[in-house]
């Protein structure tokens, strides 16, 4: 009995050896596995994978797979893969993220690698990717700039006979224009999305002159709710005359681009982030006259506009071939063909030799986007720090639901909505 | 299978006496070993609940008392705090079990009681009635899917088909989905329209009532409402009372319909509590929490269906029970 059971171990045993052994040899000669996951809409989806492929054509021991998503599924997808411990190589991040993920120790510094040159900063100037530094440490690569803007439609101007507002215009001035529009027009000034959203207060923050969180993330870094309660104020007189589109209607409007309200006709501003702005456009189709102009700033304050590294690219802790996943992000960063392909859809390029060799080649919006980050890289405040650990409790769990949405329904006020605000908020960040 | 006869011969009593009790040990030697047979059949289904049911759920016991972090995937023992800031602290909590009792309220018992109205229509033996059955339950086979939720979104929405029909005759378009006094509604007018599987498991109740009972009661001149109140009614309790628990477990799981139609908005209204679960642990990264208010939801389905169970006792009839 004891022996069958003994020879039966040595054969399996053996197998396992011969297996083991078989896939160490075979790894010599496999390419290496390089994965690749990014959020987006189609037309990001299609020049990524022609670059990847492009970069594997160029390194055939390397062999991409990729994920995508759209923005949501996509934290989603990472969020489950970082509690395994599985993340992909080469992962792009946000700057909403990158500093809580950085501090979890989910990511590598990227500065070893500049340091040995397999990516090549020289080109780039750091203003473009201080937004990717974390306690000095550079932990996500930009893959472009970006900037909040308002679209303003030219034709609906020019019809209305309203002249285009002064580059530094204040939200009183937005105000004015858009009773103009909408007396002349009949259609709304502003549709969607909301211009109360979470990113316009830390703005509005800014430029009252202080960063929206205290240094430490433990509380906010203002004192004073004025400028909010002034903000949503003007939003509720213009929304309860019909000027801009009440929150009530934007929930009940389809999703995506084609059918936001400057595309559809339906209104003569929107308010979006710069590289949000290329699939605005397309949407609109030809013949269709959009510019870029600086967010309203506060009487008196200082400008509104920051300049924001779109996306990043980082490199996880657990990643085994940082030294690869470098060379990729190296790749999609300088290579001049490659970002013929990417052509400017993540943001402005960080580096000045591709930014010179695009410019030709851009159409009209390219050009206006270019423009635009130019004439707001001389007029912006500087970026504040990387949202706090637990801004997206405070964003999905106290500015929507307990404040932004109950005031724009008109169910509570706006002192009461903002107390109410201070008191959920500061108690989340109390935490840090 | 039947035991192959030992061949022994037979003779004495003796012998027979011990020859049962050789064959008694040998069965329960076989019985261990069918046993394990048994066991191995199913294991593939115990390996499957051990391990993707039964260590999950113990881990999200543990995970209750914890302070979790899904992006860490760190977290610490922190006692009852989770309950202590559901209970008392969070505000949303509250709005979101305010949604779902609402909606177990009000499209469990409109459900049944459109799932039995069809199910009595189809209890007949017209020509096609096959066809009209299969018919009435496609909505609950691709009800509960993503592809239908959109339709849903489509169909309210501001340019949707029911405003363009509500339009027809007069009326001003209605924000179906943005208004939060009606979002919740189109969400239970979804859930009333899968009415399929109790209607299906109505009409295996109904054709079980035997029609004697209907012949009786004819004979005693009844009225068709009246053979229904009196005879259908109370041979279908049992059923019912099933249909009924079935309903408001699942009632209180509703989660694929909110989450694409509304998002749990407008103003929380529809913020159901898987929902509210999910974005917890899922945007927000509390696991523990979502793991706390999980087991909330447990015990509430669990107390519900007890009280149910003990009410039954006062109008569930059981034929076997009492002649």
């Amino acid at each position: 009995m004891a022996r069958p059971k003994l020879r039966l171990l040595t054969i399996f045993v053996l197998t396992a050896l011969l297996l083991a052994l078989g896939t160490a040899v075979l790894a010599q000669d496999e390419p290496v596995e390089l994965r690749v996951v990014w959020w987006g809409s189609q037309s990001r989806h299609d020049r990524t994978i022609e670059v990847i492929e492009m970069y594997e054509a160029q390194n055939p021991n390397v062999d991409i797979v990729y994920e995508f998503a759209n923005f949501t599924d996509y934290w989603t997808l990472v969020n489950t893969q970082a509690a395994g411990g599985d993340l992909a190589c080469v992962m792009q991040h946000d700057y909403a993220y990158l500093a809580e993920w950085a501090e979890r120790g989910l990511l590598q510094p990227l500065d070893p690698y500049v340091e040995q040159g397999i990516i090549d900063l020289s080109n780039v100037d750091e203003s473009f990717i201080a937004g990717g530094r974390v306690d000095g440490l550079l932990y996500g690569l930009s893959l472009g700039s970006n900037s909040q803007a308002i679209i303003l439609d030219v034709d609906k101007f020019e019809e209305a006979g309203v002249d285009l507002p002064d580059p530094q215009w204040t939200w009183a001035d937005f105000e004015a224009i858009a009773r103009e529009l909408h007396d002349a027009l009949g259609i709304y000034a502003y549709g969607s999305p909301s211009l109360g959203d979470d990113q316009i207060w830390t703005s509005l923050i800014l430029a009252h002159g202080t960063n929206p969180f205290n240094e430490d993330n433990t509380g906010f870094g203002y004192d004073d709710d004025g400028p909010i309660i002034e903000h949503f104020k003007m939003l509720l007189r213009l929304q309860e005359d019909g000027v801009i589109m009440s929150l009530e209607e934007m929930a009940q409007s389809a999703e995506g681009p084609e059918n936001s309200p400057i595309v559809t006709g339906d209104a003569a501003m929107q308010y979006q982030w710069s590289n949000q702005v290329v699939a605005i456009t397309s949407a609109a189709g030809e013949g269709r006259n959009f510019r870029l102009w600086h967010m309203p700033r506060p009487e008196g304050g200082r400008p509104a506009n920051y300049l924001k590294p779109s996306m990043f690219f980082s490199i996880p802790t657990n990643c085994e071939h940082g030294e690869i996943a470098a060379d990729f992000i190296n790749f999609f960063t300088n290579d001049l063909e490659a970002n013929e392909v990417l052509f400017a859809e993540r943001g402005v390029p960080i580096s000045s030799e591709v930014r010179e060799h695009l410019r030709p080649m851009l159409d009209a919006i390219g050009q206006e986007t270019f423009d635009f980050l130019e004439r707001v890289s001389a007029d912006s405040s500087p970026i504040f720090p990387p949202n706090p650990p637990g801004y997206n409790d405070i964003r999905n769990n106290v500015w929507l639901p307990l404040f932004h949405d109950p005031v724009l329904y008109g169910q509570i006020s706006v002192e009461e909505g903002v107390a109410l605000f201070r008191a959920e908020a500061e108690a989340i960040l109390s935490q840090n | 299978m039947t035991e192959p006869a030992a061949a022994v011969p037979a003779s004495g009593a003796e012998q027979v006496a011990l020859q049962s009790r050789g064959l008694a040990r040998r069965k329960s030697k076989d019985f261990k070993r069918n046993n394990l047979v048994g066991y191995l059949f199913i294991s593939p289904w115990l390996i499957g609940f051990f391990l993707f049911a039964l260590v999950p759920i113990l881990m999200s016991l543990w995970l209750a008392f914890t302070n979790f972090d899904l992006l860490s995937g760190r977290g610490e023992f922190i006692g009852l705090a989770n309950f202590e800031r559901m209970f008392f602290q969070d505000i949303r909590y509250g709005r979101s079990l305010s949604a779902t009792f609402k909606y177990v309220a009000f499209s469990v018992p409109l459900r049944l009681i459109f799932a039995l109205a069809v199910a009595m229509l189809l209890n007949t033996k017209r020509r096609g009635v096959y066809w009209f059955r299969a018919a009435y339950y496609i909505p609950s086979i691709i009800g509960g899917s993503v592809a239908v939720a959109v339709m849903w979104r489509q169909l309210f929405g501001s340019q949707g088909v029911i405003n363009a029909i509500t339009a027809l005759v007069g009326f001003e378009p209605v924000n179906w989905l943005g208004n939060p006094q009606t979002a919740i509604w189109t969400l239970i007018l979804l859930a009333v329209w899968q009415f399929g599987s109790p209607m299906l498991i109505f009409l295996a109740g109904l054709r079980q009532i035997p029609s004697e009972m209907y012949e009786a009661a004819e004979i005693d001149g009844a009225s068709s409402w009246a053979k229904f109140r009196h005879v259908t009614l109370p041979l279908l309790t049992p059923i019912i009372f099933f249909n009924l628990i079935m309903q408001l477990i699942s009632g209180f799981k509703v989660f694929t319909q909110a989450f694409v139609v509304t998002s749990g908005g407008p103003l929380d209204t529809t913020l159901f509590y898987t929902l509210y679960v999910y974005g917890r642990a899922f945007s927000n990264f509390q696991m523990g929490y979502a793991a706390a208010m999980s087991w909330i939801l447990l015990l509430i389905i669990a107390v519900l269906t007890a009280i149910a169970f003990r009410l039954s006792d006062r109008w569930v009839f059981y034929e076997t029970k009492e002649g």
